[in-house]
């Protein structure tokens, strides 16, 4: 690509003066005629026999229009591997399973009657601690696999494993082996929209639902499936995605309220909604998986990592959504963060009484980073070298393939780590034991990650589509199936078509995301969306040109002609300069820019550049007239890795990154306070510093609610804070200090425009270096996120009591 | 959700007459913690009586120091947290209100609800308590006074009769050499208390003639630290009698643990605190509230 004009620049996303002045309409704003209102009915035990559902109380109240159990409905199997139901039969195994579900005139009429109805239970041994769920005797959650095999197990029939090299080899070339256990909590998404869909049924039996959801096209597919399941078999699934208040990975799953929302559409024959409330999206959304890890490495003399274990447990809860898959992005990190041969890693996913657990923001990453970047401190303390030298000494290079079969194309890494440490002042700060005020002490600390950068596919097909439908007035109407839901997708979408078909950012026009409508994309996960949206559009956008110059060479000259025509009425004196532009029209001269034709070597005379409209309907208004439309799909170059043996090369390039945190611990009140964080990240290509920004900020301050607020706690299974009253995120007071963001970019050769995904990476390395640097600053280790003032005061005392 | 008959009376002796002809109905003013326990089905009064429009309850009354203070009951926190002259003889009430809620919670919560609501974690409470303030509570035909201490029963239970309602929070003029000052801990800025402590000091020097203290989220109600208080009064605040205080203080209260912190932590830091607080106090006064969420 020549010279850039759009990309790179920093532009307002095009929804942002609908979204500011409250225009922007979400699912919660949605009505359809005769909508009704749905309510779910949710378990009130962790693990129970449905005895007996007594719902004719809520059927006699006034304004109810269905009630539905899995007694009067067909059986609708959720998940991916099926071993989840819209409504359940037989026994509920988490507190927040859908028992019933009601109809109603209004939400307030709904609530009431899911209040009447009567749920007989009769309670069953249940199991919350993952360990214990794998012992003998444990209480079975699942009795039966999706084919009615009996089970005898609460594992999950999921393998991840990943050997290479020669691990006892690796152990043995080890001068220095640290060893620790670290875990990582549940945690809330935090969308600021709740979810909630709309479902409707056309009188042919088709299917029209509004979804929250982040994968559109896997989403029809499951809900046509369902469709079968009520008898409409063959009957279409049209998925909208209207604005989203966030996604952050919950729209990965298709989920029971859904399928309710169709189930009661189909008995009612009416539209229903159905939405969360706050309390209901923190009690009965799945929330992140919690993980332990067990992270093992060596290095040798000189600081050179010889081998990496890694032993990964997960408790699941009930029910397996896509999250079950974390470990498939686990492995990246756990092989191929920093440079190590010898590396093992296992993953072991559990069925509990728990509450079920999906998606969200980094997907394993951050639950393995946190421990891989202590125990890289540790291992530094070891060995007695400085942790970002350690680090520089196994950094990953360009050109390197990793144990894992990660083809390392652009990796920008060395820099990142760099550039954190000037802007941290690590030389001058590292160890030096700095006091604060009073009894308060100060360190610094660093992390660093690698993700998924070009695609990830776990899925047959890691693509997506554009379409570019043009108008008469010269605007570009994008259809694309990826999903803006916050991050920035379209702002950056509408200015690489600009770029790519060579008009101004404003008229280009992304419609909504509609599966009636949009190409095929396999979802906006995996911090695909931008470096996907724009390959296509990259593409889209050069056959359009190429089609556009084909029209040109018979309407330019005409329109052209015209123009001089109207010039010499109004200017009988003009004289043209020589040129012969019938000669010069010919398709490979021709250049679009801004939305306006030139030829190439031209004179520069004003009739001489015709705007893209009038070529549009030069070429719509004439006999066999046409209207340009063109469309292409982009199918990255990265391989469906084997799970079960840990290799493949998943994405198309990599995006690295490093965080540095500087903090002030209170010894005596435990506080950590924050002075400032540091983020260099590999982006290849800042396509909208704009959006990117914002897209980093919002992950920091997540990274920073992981590592120090954010725990979504459970007891018996039930969530004892489902609410923003005890479920901490932070707010703007919480994010006073300064953040330095800064952006190495690498110029990425499979990327559009040289970029990566970018995502996710903002959250993945925050809470181990804000955990270094706590370490920095008084020489403790909290293993198990968040690290609350609590834990800060528990681990000091311990380090007292041992160095007396 | 189940709609209420909303009464606005003009005047308390409406308030009063509507109340009396409807027992189930509950007063609100700031209704930040009425709605809430209402929406979550906690709370099913027959009806709301809003005290925002009675304007015998509202308004500072705060001619000069020498005097004392009236707060009337439905002062909102944020005209506490502004007022400059309860801010300059009331640091610790100032600070206090500077840090509950939000700032929209302080637009609309009141000082009279505040203790109302009798929560352990009441911001006000301690603050007022180390004050010594009194309470007018109104009934038809009569009035009385109590004093705040004994207001407070247990978790949301008060003294009040059911024909009852608070006007006014009275205050006496401070005490010569006082200073005072409230911190609370939360896990984040905006809120409620993981513990919070007011601390009031008499000084004559490094002297403290006399101390009050009052500790939230650390008993069943808003505590005085009476013990502490014992030990601190004629004493020389030096370094020795701070770290005595704050570990007696840290014995004294009586926390639970629950989802915002344990008993331990809620212990450490109000002996923490007392220990930083009574230091800050000693040498040169009131220690800023902690910046408002």
């Amino acid at each position: 690509m020549a010279e850039l004009r759009y990309i790179g620049t920093e532009t307002p996303r095009p929804e942002a003066a609908d979204k500011a002045s409250g225009r922007a309409t979400y699912i919660h704003d949605l009505q359809r005629p005769g909508m009704l209102h749905g309510k779910v009915k949710f378990s009130e035990h962790a693990h129970a026999r449905i005895v007996r559902i007594d719902t004719s109380k809520a059927e006699r109240l006034p304004g109810v229009k269905a009630v539905i159990t899995a007694r009067n409905t067909p059986e609708v199997r959720i998940g991916f591997l099926r071993d989840n139901f819209a409504l359940k039969g037989d026994k509920v195994r988490q507190f927040r399973d859908e028992v019933a579900a009601v109809a109603a005139i209004d939400a307030e009429t709904a609530a009431a009657a899911v209040e009447l109805i009567q749920v007989e239970y009769e309670p069953l041994p249940a199991v919350f601690d993952p360990v214990a769920a794998l012992e003998e005797g444990a209480p079975l959650i699942h009795e039966r696999d999706e084919r009615g095999r009996p089970v005898t197990s609460n594992r999950l029939p999921l393998t991840y494993r990943h050997d290479s090299g020669d691990l006892a080899a690796g152990r043995r070339a080890a001068r220095h082996v640290v060893s620790g256990e670290y875990s990582t909590p549940l945690i809330q998404q935090c969308c600021l929209g709740t979810a909630g869909c709309l479902a409707e049924l056309d009188g042919n039996g088709h299917l029209t639902i509004w979804a929250k959801t982040q994968i559109p096209f896997l989403a029809q597919r499951d809900f046509v499936r369902a469709l079968a399941d009520l008898g409409l078999k063959g009957k279409n699934a049209r998925v909208i995605v209207p604005t989203l208040g966030g996604g952050f990975g919950t729209g990965l799953d298709t989920h029971a309220y859904e399928y309710l929302a169709i189930l009661l559409a189909w008995r009612t024959g009416r539209p229903v909604k159905i939405v969360y409330s706050r309390e209901e999206e923190f009690a009965c959304l799945s929330p992140r998986q919690s993980a332990r890890s067990r992270i093992e490495q060596g290095c040798d003399a000189d600081g050179r990592l010889t081998f990496r274990h890694v032993e990964v447990l997960q408790d699941n809860g009930a029910y397996a959504s896509w999250g079950a898959t974390y470990p498939s992005v686990m492995m990246l990190p756990a092989t191929s963060l920093y440079r190590v041969p010898n590396v093992h890693f296992e993953a072991t996913l559990v069925y509990t009484n728990n509450t079920y657990c999906q998606a969200m923001r980094g997907y394993g990453n951050p639950e393995i980073t946190w421990g891989l970047e202590q125990s890289l401190d540790d291992l530094a303390e070891a060995l007695g070298v400085d942790p970002l030298e350690l680090r520089l000494r196994n950094c990953n290079e360009p050109g390197e393939v990793t144990p894992m079969g990660l083809k390392i194309t652009t990796c920008g890494l060395r820099e990142c780590l760099e550039r954190t440490g000037q802007k941290l002042g690590w030389r001058e700060k590292r160890g030096a034991g700095r006091p604060g005020p009073g009894p308060r002490r100060r360190g610094v600390g660093l992390a660093s990650l690698v993700h998924v950068g070009g695609g990830g596919r776990i899925y047959r097909s890691d693509a997506t589509g554009v379409i570019l439908k043009f108008d008469d007035f010269g605007n570009v109407n994008v259809l694309h199936g990826g999903v803006e839901m916050g991050q920035g997708l379209h702002s950056v979408l509408s200015l690489a078509v600009a770029e790519a078909v060579g008009v101004r950012p404003e008229s280009v026009f992304i419609n909504q995301t509609d599966t009636g409508t949009c190409p095929w994309d396999v979802g906006t996960h995996a911090s695909r969306g931008a470096f996907m949206a724009c390959q296509a559009a990259l593409r889209a956008g050069a056959k359009a040109r190429q089609r556009i110059f084909v029209l040109c060479e018979g309407i330019f000259p005409e329109e052209a002609e015209r123009s001089l025509k109207a010039l010499r009425k109004k200017n009988p004196d003009y004289a043209p300069p020589a040129f012969d532009l019938r000669a010069a029209a010919r398709r490979e001269n021709f250049e679009l820019e801004g939305g306006t034709v030139t030829i190439k070597g031209a004179p520069v005379e004003p009739w001489l550049r015709v705007e893209l409209s009038r070529i549009l309907r030069g070429a719509h208004f004439r006999e066999q007239g046409e209207m340009l439309t063109v469309e292409a799909f982009y199918d990255p170059p990265n391989e469906l890795p084997d799970f079960e043996r840990g290799c493949g090369n998943m994405s198309a390039c990599y995006a690295f990154g490093t965080q540095g945190a500087e903090v002030e611990v209170d010894t005596e009140t435990g506080e950590v306070r924050i002075l400032r964080l540091v983020a260099v990240h590999d982006v290849g290509k800042a396509l909208n510093p704009q959006t990117l920004k914002g897209q980093m900020y919002g992950a920091l301050a997540q990274g920073l609610g992981y590592a120090l607020y954010e725990e979504v706690v459970t007891e018996h299974g039930r969530i004892v804070n489902p609410d923003f009253r005890d479920y901490k995120i932070p707010t703007a007071c919480e994010m006073d200090f300064p953040i330095d963001l800064d952006f190495v970019e690498t110029n990425e050769p499979n990327g559009p425009f040289g970029a990566k995904g970018v995502g996710e990476p903002g959250l993945v390395p925050t809470a181990p270096a804000i955990a270094n640097a706590i370490y920095d600053a008084v020489g403790i280790r909290i293993h198990d996120l968040p690290i609350t003032p609590g834990k800060v005061l528990e681990a000091l005392a311990a380090k007292d009591s041992c160095g007396r | 959700m189940k709609r209420y008959e909303y009464h606005r009376p003009r005047s308390l002796e409406e308030a009063l007459r509507l109340k009396g002809a409807d027992p189930g109905a509950c007063y609100v003013a700031g209704a930040t913690d009425v709605m809430v326990r209402v929406r979550a089905g906690d709370l099913a009064p027959t009806a709301l009586i809003s005290l925002r429009g009675v304007p015998e309850l509202r308004g500072i009354d705060f001619g000069d120091v020498g005097r004392g203070a009236r707060l009337g009951a439905a002062t909102t926190i944020g005209e506490i947290a502004a007022h400059p002259g309860l801010r300059e003889a009331y640091p610790v009430l100032a600070q206090a209100a500077a840090v509950l809620g939000s700032v929209q919670i302080r637009n609309a919560a009141t000082v009279g609800g505040n203790l109302c609501n009798a929560s352990p974690c009441a911001d006000t409470a301690p603050a007022l308590l180390v004050l010594g303030a009194r309470l007018r509570l109104q009934r038809p035909g009569g009035h009385r006074e109590v004093p705040l201490e004994e207001f407070f029963r247990g978790p949301g239970e008060t003294c009040l009769a059911r024909d009852e309602v608070v006007t006014q929070v009275l205050l006496d003029p401070p005490a010569a050499g006082a200073r005072s000052a409230y911190r609370k801990q939360g896990r984040v800025h905006m809120d409620l208390a993981q513990a919070s402590l007011a601390v009031l000091v008499e000084l004559d020097g490094a002297t403290c003639r006399r101390a009050l203290l009052a500790a939230g989220s650390v008993a069943p109600v808003p505590l005085r630290l009476k013990p502490v208080e014992a030990l601190l009064a004629g004493t020389r605040l030096d370094e020795g009698v701070l770290a005595e205080a704050g570990a007696l203080a840290a014995r004294t209260v009586a926390p639970i643990t629950d989802v915002r912190a344990t008993a331990d932590y809620r212990r450490a830091i109000v002996g923490v605190f007392l220990r930083r607080m009574l230091a800050d106090l000693r040498d040169g006064g009131a220690r800023p509230a902690r910046r408002p969420a």
